[in-house]
């Protein structure tokens, strides 16, 4: 059952194209579990055994469930217990109708992260579908097909289709997962990445590393101001060595952290521009306008230091600092 | 709410004491040009502090304050816009180009006298 890349091709990405599995990825899945239109026939052919069955199997499914204490939780009404085995049971029959396509994939991955959300472990998840089998097995050796071979291979091609169904739906765990451990990260690394030192009176230092986004710039303006306001700082400077790319995003973020720095009457000085932030700036017609901007951190401290009016004097002389009358 | 105008020296403090309506900022934008002219001063301060939202109809009414008083040739400084104003401010677009801006009042008359101590003009104030 090939499908075509444009029965994928919907207004809204599904859930499925969000996480890559295009048409294409679910052809190469298939091939992978040798799962063949025979099997799709086959499978149709146990609709009927599904039909007279799928409720007892469904029932001792839930009751097994329902045995261990953890799985009630899931479980608060019977309300939503019978909700779930509505579902169940046509998932269960949605089995052994065929046609495969998008939205049977599409649902699949839906419902994996419906139960990632409410975490709902993947073991269990493994655990009930190889109890499912298992019931089902009983049904379809019994069910007196003429030939013995043939409730196998039935058996065999349920096998295949519902290890994909696992694939999608453990793809599923895993990327959520992952999301979810990328945000825990980005969120440590912008705590982590923004301190306002103060460095003399009246001068902030305000070293930025790391990637800029609008949450980020936005977070580090607010601190930067409240910094101003508690600090009466007169003159900032933003160093920028560890801003990896600055792009017209980013120096957009720059010039509205000055403006706003601006509003509360103090200077902004922006260091750390490499010759290849210059480059790259120039290339793509970057301008950031009247903002004051020095190649690195030393000159920014000694321009900040003359628009508050220190002068920094060396008192001792090199070579007296060499020598024994240290 | 009337916006009080006090002088000190050459310079004008405008002391903005709780939210305004637009009726209140152009009363306060007319009674400011009028007391720049009569007073002949060389500074204004226009304190913030107090209000915690900033429209655009009040920045724009800063901004024009700022350049009819320049004509008449006096400074205007904007004194202590909130942290969370000017970031709503910038990004907004409502820049307040043409008029300086300090951390608070005091600041503020310190920025008017530098100014004109630059100018070589004898120092405002006190």
């Amino acid at each position: 059952m090939p499908l075509s890349p444009t029965q994928f091709s919907d207004k809204f990405l599904t859930l499925a194209e969000m996480m890559g599995i295009t048409a294409r990825e679910v052809e190469r899945r298939m091939k992978f579990l040798q799962f063949a239109p025979e099997d799709e026939a086959r499978l149709q052919q146990l609709e009927p055994i599904s039909e007279a069955r799928i409720d007892s199997v469904v029932e001792a499914f839930y009751e097994h469930l329902l045995s261990f204490e953890e799985m009630k939780a899931f479980f608060p009404d019977a309300a939503v217990l019978d909700r779930v085995k509505a579902g169940q049971k046509a998932y269960f029959h949605r089995l052994t109708q065929g046609n495969y396509d998008p939205d049977y994939i599409e649902d699949r991955v839906r419902i994996g992260a419906i139960h990632e959300q409410i975490n709902l472990p993947v073991n269990f998840y493994l655990a009930m579908y190889n109890f499912y089998m298992r019931e089902v097995s009983k049904h379809i050796f019994s069910a007196g097909f003429d030939n013995p071979d043939e409730a196998t291979a039935i058996f065999l091609s349920l096998t295949k289709l519902i290890f994909l169904d696992i694939s999608l739906a453990v793809d599923t765990f895993i990327e959520s997962r992952e999301r979810t451990i990328r945000a825990l990260q980005q969120e440590s690394i912008r705590e982590l990445s923004t301190p306002v030192l103060p460095f003399r009176e009246g001068m902030l230092l305000l070293p930025i590393i790391g990637q800029i986004d609008s949450q980020r710039a936005r977070q580090l303006t607010e601190h930067l101001l409240v910094s101003i306001r508690a600090n009466r700082a007169k003159v900032i400077v933003i160093d920028i060595t560890g801003v990896a790319t600055v792009d017209s995003r980013v120096a957009n973020h720059l010039v509205q952290t000055v403006d706003a720095a601006r509003l509360m009457g103090a200077k902004v000085v922006i260091s750390g521009i490499s010759p290849e932030i210059a480059l790259t700036m120039v290339t793509l017609g970057i301008d950031l306008g009247p903002i004051y901007t020095v190649g690195d951190l030393q000159n920014g401290i000694e321009h900040a230091e003359r628009l508050l009016g220190y002068r920094v004097e060396k008192i001792v002389e090199q070579k007296d600092f060499k020598g024994d009358n240290l | 709410m009337e916006v009080p105008i006090l002088k000190q020296g050459d310079i004008l403090i405008a002391s903005i004491q709780g939210a305004l309506t637009d009726t209140d900022l152009l009363r306060m934008q007319e009674k400011l040009v009028c007391r720049v002219r009569d007073y002949r001063s060389k500074g204004v301060v226009i304190d913030v502090t107090v209000l915690d939202v900033m429209d655009s109809f009040a920045a724009r009414t800063l901004r024009s304050i700022a350049i009819m008083t320049r004509l008449l040739g006096a400074k205007v400084v904007i004194a202590g816009i909130q942290p969370d104003i000017a970031l709503s401010m910038v990004q907004l677009g409502l820049a307040l180009e043409g008029a300086m801006t300090s951390l608070d009042l005091e600041d503020g008359i310190a920025m008017l006298n530098s100014a004109a101590r630059k100018q070589g003009l004898c120092q405002y104030g006190n």
